[in-house]
């Protein structure tokens, strides 16, 4: 068990979600990108946790071989392959499937890739922003 | 709409404002009109354009004209000087020009209509389209009418052209470049047909002005790496290419511990990242990774090769693949030896060819004797390497026709085709810049030939065969390829992309014209009767 509990559960006094922090993070980790961006907003406590990138990972892919872990680290880490690559893909796919994280782990690869160019911001995802054309 | 073409006779174009006079440049003693001789007329043969736009005018004029006016002109008509075509026709039009109005037609013009022997009467009978021409009475309200009857006429001048090239008559389709600048002013040019023309009233131009005949848009090799990578970033071709052939180079790399692959165009090396991350990621571990990197050499002592290779590396150390990169500069394909690959025995070699090869292509009219196409050459000494893949992505088009004609209306079809497709882009300045390489690569369909033109596209049925001919036989795609280029469409915004699937191979197209056709190879096992021949192939033409 992780930082002791003030109060104990059967002492009346309840039990804060904010006294447990790896509760906290499983709790954070099961929200929308949007909701953990909102969360980070609360307080300083739930930024830094909404900051960790295992609550990113989750977001990105529910169930990945193991592997995968130390190249999204590599590349960039969970937060940032969310926000470049996982947010917009998933208005068109569900990321639910291996051949659709192996799409955007490819695509979140040439970004870094660009990024290490350093002359000016990669720009080889910028065609996912585009609104899809109905 | 009945397009009014005769033998020799081009569509003329609707007036300018001001009298503006045809500036051909005639080099040969003037011939008169042979069609026009015999219905009684003496008009030279480069006064045709000429005439006939003055004579359009002149019958647009009429059409406008309020229909008492028109009775008026039936009257009855002399017709003086009627061999003297030209110069009549240019005092009518001098008036006409002076009453802007046009409530009254100078009763000159009735000399021109109701003489039964004044012109073959077919010209003046048909039914014109919709005056396209900027008569100050035009309402508002046709303008776009006005556009789609501009933007046809400019395909139908595009193509009376480059017939007039075909057939050498270059003053012809110079004066006619010079007409269809002048309606491009008028239509626009930042979309649709408009911009298509103009880039290839562009090519045709720098062909017919062009001192030495033929020149492409001279462009540095820094200028070309970064117009591609505009094109890479605007449009799914390049993506689509390098996803498919990655696909099928991770499957034909499975089980092998040393892998090496050769680019034969390695650019900025935007296609190796997914391929380094796919292979760190594969079940059982990434193998180790040789690349050699085929480029131009850069001029100002930059070792781009050398940069980009540092790059990759630098990624695939961080995702714990063992890399290795060295760079090939040559400034043609066919410059490259094998021996300069070093490729080891014991390693998988996979050859990635994207859009490289038709260069390699001699027109089919070079005399062979003098050079055999480097095509042959290249394929003999990749067979050479015993490679477990070759990956080749070209352009779904016939740009290598011997007849100009042919190979002009193609291309404006595939490019017209392409342009449409790059509309639905909205990012800038990728959508420009694209624009501009694909640009260039109409110049130089268009506007070069012999060793100049090295844009000579074939179809995936030629280059089928061509590579069953070097002893490759074809390897299919399979479907993990199929759906991750599907994928990759869901995520462009345009709708009209589709990826197909044709005997193995891939292409992507827009609205079911197939552009870029993505195919897979292996070289089949040396039989000992073959060998030494192969070796000599690779070694001895050069």
């Amino acid at each position: 068990m992780p930082a002791a509990s003030r109060n104990s559960i059967g002492g009346g006094r309840g039990f804060g979600i904010n006294d447990d922090v790896d509760i906290l993070t499983e709790v954070l980790k099961r929200l929308d990108g949007r909701s953990v961006c909102v969360a980070a907003c609360v307080c300083r406590q739930w930024s830094s946790i909404a900051r960790k990138d295992s609550v990113w990972e989750e977001l990105c892919f529910r169930h990945v071989s193991p592997g995968v872990r130390p190249v999204v680290v590599a590349l960039g880490g969970y937060k940032r392959l969310y926000m470049v690559c996982v947010r917009p893909l998933l208005k068109r796919m569900t990321l639910a499937r291996p051949d659709e994280v192996q799409l955007s782990l490819s695509l979140f690869c040439v970004h870094y890739y660009e990024t290490l160019a350093g002359s000016g911001p990669p720009s080889s995802l910028m065609f996912l922003c585009n609104p899809v054309n109905v | 709409m009945v397009p009014y073409e005769t033998a020799a006779i081009p569509i003329a174009n609707p007036p300018a404002t001001s009298s503006s006079t045809t500036t051909t440049a005639i080099s040969k003693p003037p011939e008169i009109d042979g069609l026009l001789a015999g219905a009684g007329y003496k008009v030279r043969s480069s006064d045709l354009r000429h005439v006939a736009q003055r004579l359009e005018r002149l019958e647009t004029a009429m059409l406008n004209s309020p229909s008492q006016h028109l009775s008026l002109l039936a009257s009855d008509a002399v017709l003086y000087n009627p061999s003297d075509l030209s110069t009549w026709v240019d005092s009518l039009l001098s008036e006409l020009n002076q009453s802007q109005s046009l409530p009254s037609l100078p009763s000159d013009l009735s000399d021109l209509v109701s003489n039964p022997t004044a012109l073959d009467g077919s010209w003046m009978d048909q039914q014109l389209p919709p005056p396209t021409a900027a008569i100050h009475n035009q309402q508002p309200s046709q303008l776009t009418v006005v556009e789609e009857d501009s933007g046809i006429r400019l395909v139908h001048m595009l193509m009376t052209c480059a017939e007039y090239v075909q057939r050498g008559e270059l003053s012809l389709a110079g004066s006619l470049i010079q007409d269809m600048q002048s309606l491009l002013t008028r239509v626009n040019t930042g979309c649709g047909i408009g911009k298509v023309a103009g880039c290839f009233i562009d090519a045709l131009g720098r062909r017919v002005f062009a001192a030495g005949g033929g020149g492409g848009i001279p462009g540095s090799a820094y200028e070309t790496e970064i117009l591609y990578h505009h094109f890479y970033e605007a449009c799914p071709y390049l993506k689509f290419a390098h996803f498919t052939a990655n696909q099928a180079i991770l499957e034909a790399f499975d089980g092998h511990d040393c892998v090496h692959v050769v680019d034969f165009n390695l650019m900025h090396g935007l296609q190796w990242p997914a391929l380094i991350q796919a292979l760190a990621l594969r079940p059982g571990g990434p193998p180790t990774l040789r690349l050699t990197g085929i480029g131009p050499p850069s001029p100002d002592g930059r070792d781009s090769l050398r940069e980009i290779g540092l790059r990759l590396a630098e990624l695939a150390r961080s995702v714990n693949v063992r890399f290795a990169f060295r760079g090939v500069a040559a400034s043609r394909l066919e410059d490259v030896k094998p021996w300069m690959l070093q490729v080891n025995p014991k390693e998988a070699v996979a050859v990635n060819s994207i859009m490289q090869l038709h260069k390699l292509l001699a027109g089919p009219g070079l005399d062979p004797a003098h050079r055999p196409a480097p095509i042959e050459a290249v394929l003999g000494w990749i067979r050479s390497l015993n490679p477990k893949i070759v990956t080749v992505v070209e352009h779904e088009a016939d740009h290598n026709q011997p007849g100009f004609l042919d190979r002009f209306t193609e291309s404006l079809y595939y490019y017209s085709t392409m342009f449409d497709s790059l509309d639905a882009c909205a990012l800038q300045p990728e959508k420009a810049l694209a624009e501009v390489y694909i640009q260039r690569e109409i110049c130089n369909v268009v506007s070069c030939e012999g060793s100049a033109r090295l844009e000579r596209h074939e179809p995936l049925a030629r280059w089928r065969e061509r590579l069953g001919r070097a002893g490759f036989r074809p390897l299919h795609l399979g479907s993990n390829a199929f759906k991750q280029a599907s994928m990759l469409l869901t995520l462009f915004s345009a709708e009209g992309y589709c990826v197909e699937e044709n005997e193995g191979c891939l292409t992507l197209g827009w609205h079911s014209r197939p552009l870029i056709a993505a195919s897979a190879w292996h070289a089949l096992p040396e039989t000992a009767a073959v060998s030494p021949d192969v070796a000599v192939v690779g070694g001895a033409v050069m």
